[in-house]
């Protein structure tokens, strides 16, 4: 049925075309050989095309462009006759003879317009005749394009200031406006017409025709003569009381913007409380929001244009005029969709941001504002207002790169209450990267407080119902608080003690599965601020309230202790070995055995998984070979349990490599009481053991010796504690270790294995290295045969 | 006596909102220049009377609305057009990146006999702007997609102090009569009788 619809229009204006061009050559035809009265002839019979009613508004313009074209020519035409000497008066009386009224007028307008341009009559006078007549058109498509046509044939032709035609504004102000009213209630009108199934086409077409009227607006604007005082006197008064009067609200929508579009901004400022007083008087049903928020946009262009137009701003009091108004249409229009509201605010926001960026608060006036109206309907679930929500809330993290300016508006947290969860997290993510871009010091405990409270859709779970969530992004989520939490500092101990008791006090909220990814940054965040301490003189002044590392040694202790509930003990182990390190540092020897003995207990209770032992042994061990604070008391405690535990992991290998590990318990080149080459020498002894039980297991198992890798490493082991000077290791130890792997190597039940070749031949050029070397190192491996 | 439709041409205006269309058409046309911004609704047109080798053309200049809820009668002003002038803002990259969809979207619209060979021209406007410090869009990278798009004229523009403007124009005038008319003329397909009969009852003697 559309379709049909659509190839009868196609066929009508071909049809509506040919008519016209075969007129047109025959008019082309009569101007070439300077026959008058044939080209008004045909020139009528081609503008009749004009009178169809069967095309839609753009087909029709169509039609209308190529009989434009034409009668561009005959104008030129008519130009040449006068010269020949042929009067206007005649031509305009000649012309009047066409049959139909609708070509008469265009042959009017095209020769009135020469007529002007003769200056052989008044140009208002002319106008004034051809405005009336163009009235009798009633027909609203047709009548709107004659209109139009004449609006454009005699735009240059207007009086206006410098302008070539004698006049004062006010007759052109009265050919404009003379020419509109009617039109705007055509427009209206049409919309009525038709049965109700139309409508949707009827719409279609009324907003293609209103270029038409806007037309009109843009033709007042560039009339020079419209200055400031007549704009603000009479012109905009006039418009806006027609506009209103045509009580059509398509109509009022699109003059509206088009006044706002067509006129300068400083007209705009100066007319702001007319133009928004006209915003409640209009059809309820008009998208006002769209209206205000162009506006508002437009000024803020303004207004970001150039810091010299500012004062303009200020001098009429610009927000609080828009505020006003903001306020006023809201409260009328009580059906306005959550959506509108909030648009509005978005980009009073914005304006008052561009126009007063030092005035804190107006914006939070705004937000203020939004809140209000946000209460009356409780959480959001509308998308598009959620998206405005977002726009509103980014824009003066945008505006000032500066989270911690925005913190300053009390009532930016209150309007991400009414966010959905999802839209808070995005929120959130929003305010981190704003950080993060910027670099922001956020340095003061209260401003981490609020900070947190305003991303807390990151930090913790919202409500009880389980939500399904994208692994990956809550991953990526939870890694930005991570950064987060590593951007806040504060030169000042206990300043930043509080911060990192707030963020604390946050974080722990997080639940199993956030604390693996919040605890350590914040862990490795305060052992920062111990660092610092550490250096320091004990502080003689020092009060019960001032920072001590003892005091955050117990606050690292809870935080590690949270990692419990996930549970994640190997992270917590490393965490707890950390701080044990840092509690070394600062001489804490109390602090520092507690700290092992919680990595110890984790270590006996709760990892079971073979490799993971492996990995925290090693990790013990290594730490605790750094650690100087101990007595010997507790040292022997720790280091007994140490080497328990890697005698007793699960694989034979892992045990032998644990072991010999250990023998570095026993030698810290930096302390000469931590030099206890018997115990060395015991542990290597015992790997050793291991190693050649490891190579029986694996010939009763498989029938074949497994490598002889192990054996070179502790050989290696040997050369190191040898090289150091501890008098346990001999040489002929030494050198029984390299036979027996030289008949390892050569046995024939053995696996070849280049990889122990290749590192045991490479140990062998060691020694003699070592030996050519000479001096004291050459003296100590002359005595080894390899 | 020439054709009236050589002696007339057509010069179509394109571009982003707020890059100077209308403002370098006024320069150009009126010798005036206003700093204030007004959208332009729908189309337009200014002439102007330029001379070539002693003959008198009509320069017809169609401005247009570059925001499209304002050009909402469609673009059949497009056709017969001479020359088609893409504006962009030195200032504004989006502007500049859009030259490209205003160059297909006309050549689709006004669909000349020759696309490869209708007549553009290029003007990056409003260099005066801050000195030309503000200005994002250099004039290589300007000219370098003008020759990709077949050596496009480009010039480089003030239409607030009318730097180049007259220039530009002149070689938009050029351009456009340079263009050969798009559509054949017009010939009605048979000797139309009844035609015959009105223009004897008028008595002419064709």
């Amino acid at each position: 049925m559309i379709a049909d619809g659509v190839e009868d229009e196609e066929k009508w204006l071909s049809a509506g075309i040919a008519g016209l061009q075969q007129n047109a050559f025959y008019m082309n035809r009569a101007m070439d050989s300077n026959n008058l009265r044939d080209a008004l002839k045909f020139s009528a019979q081609m503008l009749s095309e004009l009178r169809t009613s069967k095309l839609s508004p753009q087909k029709y313009y169509a039609l209308y462009m190529r009989a434009f074209d034409e009668l561009k020519r005959l104008e030129l035409f008519f130009k040449e006759e006068a010269q020949r000497g042929c009067s206007f008066i005649d031509l305009y009386e000649l012309v009047q003879h066409a049959g139909n009224i609708l070509p008469r007028l265009y042959l009017l307008c095209t020769v009135g317009s020469v007529y002007i341009e003769s200056k052989e009559a008044p140009a208002k006078d002319v106008l004034k005749d051809l405005v009336e007549m163009c009235r009798g058109i009633q027909h609203p498509l047709r009548g709107l394009f004659l209109r139009s046509y004449l609006s454009q044939v005699s735009k240059d032709k207007l009086p206006d200031i410098g302008s070539n035609y004698e006049g004062s504004y006010t007759d052109c102000e009265s050919f404009i406006l003379l020419a509109d009213p009617e039109l705007r209630l055509a427009i209206g009108l049409s919309g009525l017409q038709g049965p109700a199934r139309e409508k949707e086409k009827r719409e279609k077409e009324r907003n293609a025709l209103r270029d038409l009227v806007g037309k009109n607006l843009h033709a007042l604007s560039q009339i020079e003569g419209v200055d400031l005082d007549m704009y603000k006197e009479t012109v905009l008064p006039r418009v806006l009381e027609q506009v209103v009067n045509c009580k059509d609200d398509l109509a009022q929508f699109y003059l509206m913007d088009c006044i706002i579009q067509v006129f300068p901004d400083e007209y705009h400022l100066q007319t702001l409380e007319v133009l928004l007083s006209a915003c409640p008087q209009l059809q309820p049903s008009v998208d006002i929001k769209t209206v205000l928020s162009r506006l508002m946009e437009r000024l803020s262009n303004y207004a970001a244009s150039s810091t010299e137009v500012l004062p303009e701003f200020l001098q009429v009091e610009a927000f609080a005029k828009l505020n006003n108004a903001i306020g006023k249409v809201i409260e009328a229009q009580v059906d306005m969709p959550i959506f509108g509201a909030v648009t509005l605010y978005s980009s009073l926001l914005t304006f008052t941001l561009h126009v007063h960026p030092d005035r804190l608060d107006y914006a939070d006036q705004v937000l203020g504002a939004c809140v209000k109206k946000l209460s009356t309907i409780g959480k959001l679930d509308d998308n598009r207002a959620t998206k405005q929500i977002v726009a509103l809330l980014s824009a003066p993290l945008e505006k000032y790169n500066d989270i911690v300016t925005a913190l300053k508006l009390s009532n930016y947290p209150r309007v991400m209450e009414y966010l959905d969860n999802e839209t808070n997290k995005v929120m959130a993510s929003i305010i981190i990267q704003s950080v993060m871009k910027n670099n922001t010091r956020i340095s003061t405990a209260d401003n981490v407080e609020a900070l947190f409270e305003l991303m807390k859709g990151l930090i913790k779970d919202l409500d009880e119902t389980y939500e399904e969530v994208d692994e990956d992004d809550f991953k990526e989520e939870q890694n930005s608080v991570a950064r987060l939490i590593q951007m806040l500092y504060n030169e000042d101990p206990d300043e930043m003690f509080k911060i990192i008791t707030v963020v604390k006090t946050h974080v722990m909220t997080g639940g199993p599965k956030r604390l693996p990814f919040t605890v350590p940054p914040l862990v490795f965040s305060t052992l920062k601020l111990v660092k610092r301490l550490q250096g320091q003189e004990e502080n003689p002044f020092a009060n019960e309230t001032s920072t001590t590392p003892k005091k955050i040694f117990q606050l690292l202790n809870q935080i590690i202790e949270a990692l419990s509930s996930v549970p994640a003990p190997e992270t917590a182990l490393r965490l707890y070995l950390q701080c044990a390190e840092a509690a070394n540092d600062c001489d804490l020897e109390p602090v520092a055995y507690e700290f092992f003995t919680q990595a110890y207990i984790l270590y006996e209770e709760e990892i079971s998984d073979s490799r993971a032992q492996v990995t925290a042994i090693h990790l013990i061990i290594g730490t605790l070979q750094r650690m100087h604070v101990f007595g010997v008391e507790n040292r022997d405690t720790l280091t007994h349990k140490a080497t328990g535990y890697s005698a007793k992991l699960l694989k034979k290998p892992d045990q032998c490599r644990a072991v010999y590990g250990c023998a570095h318990l026993f030698w810290n080149d930096d302390q000469d009481n931590m030099k206890d080459g018997e115990r060395v020498l015991l542990c290597l002894k015992r790997a050793l053991r291991i190693a050649n039980a490891a190579q029986q297991m694996s010939s009763a198992a498989r029938g074949s010796t497994g490598s002889v890798t192990l054996f070179v490493e502790i050989l290696n082991k040997y050369l190191y504690f040898f090289e150091k000077g501890n008098p346990q290791i001999t040489v002929a130890a030494i050198q029984s270790l390299i036979e027996l792997i030289t008949t390892e190597m050569q046995s024939d039940s053995s696996t070849p294995d280049p990889a122990a070749d290749a590192f045991f031949a490479s140990t062998v050029r060691y020694i003699q290295f070592q030996k050519q070397k000479g001096g004291s190192i050459g003296e100590r491996y002359e005595s080894i045969k390899a | 006596m020439a054709s009236r439709r050589r002696m007339l041409l057509k010069v179509i205006i394109l571009g982003d909102s707020g890059v100077g269309k209308t403002s370098l058409m006024n320069q150009y046309v009126n010798r005036k220049f206003s700093n204030q911004y007004k959208a332009t609704i729908g189309a337009d047109f200014l002439t102007k009377e330029v001379q070539f080798d002693d003959r008198l053309f009509t320069l017809q200049i169609w401005d247009t609305a570059g925001q499209e809820r304002f050009q909402s009668l469609g673009v059949a002003f497009y056709r017969g057009a001479d020359c088609c002038v893409l504006v962009y803002d030195v200032n504004v990259m989006k502007s500049f990146d859009s030259l490209n969809n205003w160059r297909e979207e006309f050549l689709i619209q006004a669909s000349p006999p020759d696309p490869e060979n209708f007549p553009f021209v290029v003007l990056g406007n409003k260099i005066d702007v801050d000195g030309g410090n503000s200005r994002v869009v250099s004039e290589k990278k300007a000219k370098t997609w003008c020759a990709s798009k077949g050596n496009i004229p480009y010039f480089e523009t003030s239409a607030k102090d009318g730097f180049n403007v007259e220039a530009a124009f002149e070689c938009i005038a050029k351009n456009a009569l340079k263009n050969e008319p798009e559509e054949d003329p017009y010939l009605p397909e048979t000797i139309d009788m009844t035609g015959g009969q009105q223009q004897r009852s008028s008595g002419c003697e064709c």
